[in-house]
């Protein structure tokens, strides 16, 4: 068990630190719901109802679908693109795709190759893009749920200040489903690329998101 | 209740549409609008005689209460 819990720590914390902060976000938000519906001279919400509001759904959702973003793009886009000096990069020789036989795959695949990875056609395409695909996926999920959420939280406004409420089409040219999402979008954006940059010149000794503390500056693709 | 009676509310009429998110609903009338809250003893009329100002603006209503 301790053996368990120490070769998958990284997953374990993170999945627990998730579901306390989402608790957290859950108590928070609702407070604030409440205070809301004190300005509307309306009752105050159970704090099972505001979990399962619009209002707190568009505000989770909003979050997920620009962290997904983030990943599916610096996973394809580091295919190709390069930042000399810096561990989040590959070798400035290895644009694009590599060969078969660096990415052990169809005759080159090992006896511990994953099955699909050595049987060729379109399982091993598929296979071969699949973290891509699949945080590529979990984007368009959870920025769809946040349209379908923020439509209806956000018809909740229009309809507590006497205005009409809108289609989910036309929701998708209103400036707070652009708000909401752009918001999150620019800070995913500009952590990718300080996070590029800033470990070209600085070290964290042990991490594996870092160069060794006495690799050169120019040294590239290396982690420690 | 005299008071109510007093304003000038269009005459009811049969529901044409409703609308209903969160806490809050707009019923539509053949000849009115009015938008209800949720409270605990069920649904409440909060604003009635209500007619659209066009745009983004907020109905303009006859009765609002809070």
């Amino acid at each position: 068990m301790r053996r368990f819990l120490r070769d998958n720590s990284l997953g374990l914390v993170f999945g627990v630190l998730f579901l306390i902060v989402l608790t957290g976000q859950a108590f928070a938000g609702h407070a604030q719901f409440d205070q809301q519906q004190l300005v509307e001279v309306l009752p105050p919400v159970s704090l099972g109802r505001y979990v399962t509001s619009a209002s707190f759904g568009t505000d989770v959702a909003e979050n997920w679908q620009s962290e997904y973003l983030q990943f599916f793009l610096y996973i394809f886009l580091t295919v190709w693109l390069l930042q000399k000096g810096s561990p989040e990069s590959k070798s400035l020789d290895d644009v694009g795709l590599e060969s078969d036989r660096e990415q052990e795959v169809g005759p080159h695949a090992t006896p511990d190759s994953p099955k699909w990875a050595a049987a060729g056609g379109w399982r091993t395409a598929l296979f071969s893009n699949s973290l891509g695909l699949v945080m590529g996926l979990l984007f368009l999920g959870s920025w769809l749920a946040q349209s379908i959420a923020g439509v209806a939280a956000f018809n909740e406004e229009q309809l507590s200040d006497r205005q009409d409420p809108v289609t989910w089409g036309q929701y998708l040219m209103e400036p707070d489903f652009w708000n909401r999402t752009l918001q999150n979008w620019q800070s995913e954006l500009l952590a990718v690329a300080s996070m590029a940059v800033l470990a070209i010149f600085l070290r964290q000794r042990g991490s594996p998101q870092s160069k060794p503390v006495g690799a050169a500056h120019t040294a590239t693709g290396v982690e420690g | 209740m005299t008071a109510i009676l007093d304003e000038d509310l269009p005459s009811p009429g049969t529901v044409v549409t409703t609308e209903v998110y969160g806490q809050w609903a707009q019923v539509r009338l053949t000849a009115d609008t009015v938008f209800l809250g949720v409270f605990p003893g069920g649904w409440r009329v909060v604003a009635a005689g209500c007619t659209p100002r066009g745009g983004d603006r907020p109905y303009d209503c006859v009765l609002q209460g809070g």
